[in-house]
């Protein structure tokens, strides 16, 4: 099937099966069009209808609440084209930069699963052929015989990856979640598309790294300090992670964390903040090289990182409230510009 | 002249947002600063968000939704954004704040924000024209003579002649400016043919007239070209939205 696809500033045309989103094809052709989560919660990859029939995969998809459906509008990321489709996104869209990473179909198997709380695993993918991706990014996985992709960021770092690391937290109704949780998965078969997201790190920033989780958001966290560590990048910035959990009993990574700050102590400075309970004196002794506080994560951020938001690029993750409140202190309270404060929206 | 309630200045936080519907329907949001009040659009013109609901430093609006951000002042697009808000006057009298008819050229993305007396002079210039779906602004090859600021509908360019062509973008916003060739030199001829693609309405000024008035208030020539310049580039094919 033929996409033919009109912007602000030009148009593209490009192919898309009856059995593709038109977004991932769109992506995969190097065609950066606009979204953030990939699976049709944000409504960030609306587009219009001209000609031609689309099939929906998710009709109660949550982003369609953005749509004027009366006009035509359909999320990208649902969608497939049914025949030939004319199609119009009114932003303004360019063609992907030759540097950056194609987006495309990966396979692979579950290679490792580990708890890591009671509700958090950790689990690896051993890829059919090699990925490369940039610290901080993501891909949508689709469970075996589960419909509806869903976003995982990577938790390590390499070039040409084998393997992709990943943490998934349980979560009732949630496919790929449900299907991990549910029992032995080591050796299944797994479909990814990716690599997605643009809350990257570089090693040319040139600037101070905050980084403010909550739960399993600190997957892309570990990415970027990974990198950053392995590039040395801390010889010269600081760098900075507010994780926010329940309480210890939801912590987790800790002793990885630990003995990362443990290589660059005067450099990197990690602070677990625990929303609902005081910091048991235990958690001080068990880890003395990670810092504790109670409150919600952005509070904490804001009040340890007072005085010391000059040079700082800001990268978010975790639940939408979460995400939402630290911008909201990086902006109005730190005076961060826009382009330094980066995050994806899906969770 | 027909001027219309929008609401009491104590209806508008200090340093806040309000959002506000006016009798005929029309929704905008005001904004308060420490010496004025200010109305734009309600809806961001990126998706469907309401702007009351963003961050205000009461100088900045910060949509929440993709951190687009806007001088309140003037609707000038700041960092993200991608396009400028659309801003109405307002005036206050007797504690009651009241909004003026708007108008296409004092919200476009090149001519906001000028000083009144330019913007007049621009508008005395300007012929308003309605025009139906399907007829043609101008075809490639034509003359270029005048700029066009949208003030609603939608318009279409297509590159190319007969068989062979290729669609070049869309414009629909208001204040939105396109045929900007009137504006460079050595631009004789269209490159594109521009169509209505539904009932739309424009405001049309001769390029050269547009460069007598800006030659007289340098500062203004000054903004308008810097903002001409950020306009072409992003027709470029290796520019990016992200930076």
């Amino acid at each position: 099937m033929r996409v033919q696809l009109n912007v602000r500033n030009r148009a593209y045309q490009f192919e898309c099966s009856e059995a593709e989103k038109i977004l991932l094809a769109g992506l995969h052709h190097g065609v950066e069009l606009p979204y953030e989560c990939g699976s049709g919660t944000c409504g960030t990859c609306k587009a219009k209808l001209i000609h031609g029939e689309l099939v929906e995969a998710w009709p109660e998809a949550p982003g369609r609440k953005v749509l004027k459906a009366d006009q035509g509008e359909f999320l990208m990321c649902q969608c497939a084209p049914k025949g030939d489709v004319s199609i119009e996104v009114a932003s303004f869209v360019y063609a992907s930069s030759p540097g950056a990473w194609t987006p495309a179909y990966f396979d692979g198997t579950i290679a490792s699963v580990e708890r890591l709380t009671h509700d958090v695993m950790a689990f690896s993918v051993a890829l059919e052929r090699p990925m490369d991706f940039d610290a901080g990014q993501f891909v949508l996985m689709e469970a075996p015989g589960i419909a509806g992709l869903r976003g995982y960021s990577m938790v390590n770092f390499e070039r040409q990856a084998r393997r992709l690391d990943f943490v998934i937290k349980k979560k009732a109704g949630g496919g790929v979640s449900e299907w991990l949780f549910g029992g032995d998965t080591r050796g299944a078969g797994l479909r990814m598309f990716g690599p997605l997201g643009k809350a990257t790190f570089y090693p040319n920033l040139g600037k101070n790294v905050l980084c403010i989780a909550g739960g399993s958001g600190v997957a892309g966290m570990m990415s970027i300090l990974g990198r950053a560590a392995q590039e040395g990048y801390f010889r010269q910035y600081r760098g900075d992670l507010f994780f926010g959990v329940r309480t210890m009993r939801d912590a987790f990574f800790l002793d990885r964390l630990a003995d990362l700050r443990g290589r660059l102590p005067d450099q990197l400075r990690f602070t677990v903040a625990l929303s609902d309970e005081s910091v048991p004196e235990a958690a001080r002794a068990g880890h003395p090289q990670i810092e504790f506080e109670q409150g919600l994560v952005h509070e904490v951020a804001a009040r340890r990182m007072e005085g010391r938001y000059q040079n700082v690029r800001a990268y978010l993750a975790g639940p939408p409230p979460a995400v939402e409140a630290a911008i909201r202190v990086l902006l109005l309270k730190a005076k961060l510009t826009t382009d330094n404060i980066r995050y994806d929206k899906f969770s | 002249m027909n001027r219309k309630r929008v609401c009491r200045v104590e209806d508008v936080p200090a340093n806040g947002l309000k959002e506000v519907q006016v009798d005929d329907g029309l929704k905008v949001m005001v904004a308060s600063t420490d010496d004025a009040y200010f109305a734009c659009q309600a809806i961001c013109p990126h998706q469907e968000v309401p702007l009351c609901e963003g961050l205000f430093d009461g100088g900045v609006l910060t949509c929440h939704m993709h951190l687009w951000q806007w001088d309140i002042r003037t609707g000038a697009p700041i960092g993200l954004a991608e396009t400028p808000l659309q801003m109405f006057s307002l005036s206050v009298e007797d504690g009651v704040i009241y909004l003026a008819p708007p108008d296409a050229l004092s919200s476009s993305e090149l001519f906001n924000g000028l000083a009144a007396k330019t913007l007049t002079r621009l508008a005395q210039l300007g012929k308003v024209e309605t025009r139906d779906a399907g007829s043609t602004l101008y075809d490639v090859g034509d003359p270029v003579e005048d700029i066009y600021i949208l003030q609603g509908g939608r318009v279409e360019f297509l590159l190319g002649r007969d068989e062979r062509t290729s669609l070049a973008g869309f414009v629909l916003r208001t204040g939105e400016v396109f045929g900007w060739a009137a504006l460079l030199d050595g631009q004789p001829a269209r490159l594109a043919r521009a169509t209505c693609l539904e009932r739309s309405t424009l405001m049309r000024i001769n390029g050269k007239e547009v460069l007598k008035v800006l030659e007289s208030d340098p500062g203004a020539g000054y903004l308008v070209m810097r903002r001409l310049a950020e306009l072409v580039a992003r027709y470029l094919p290796s520019a990016s939205g992200a930076k």
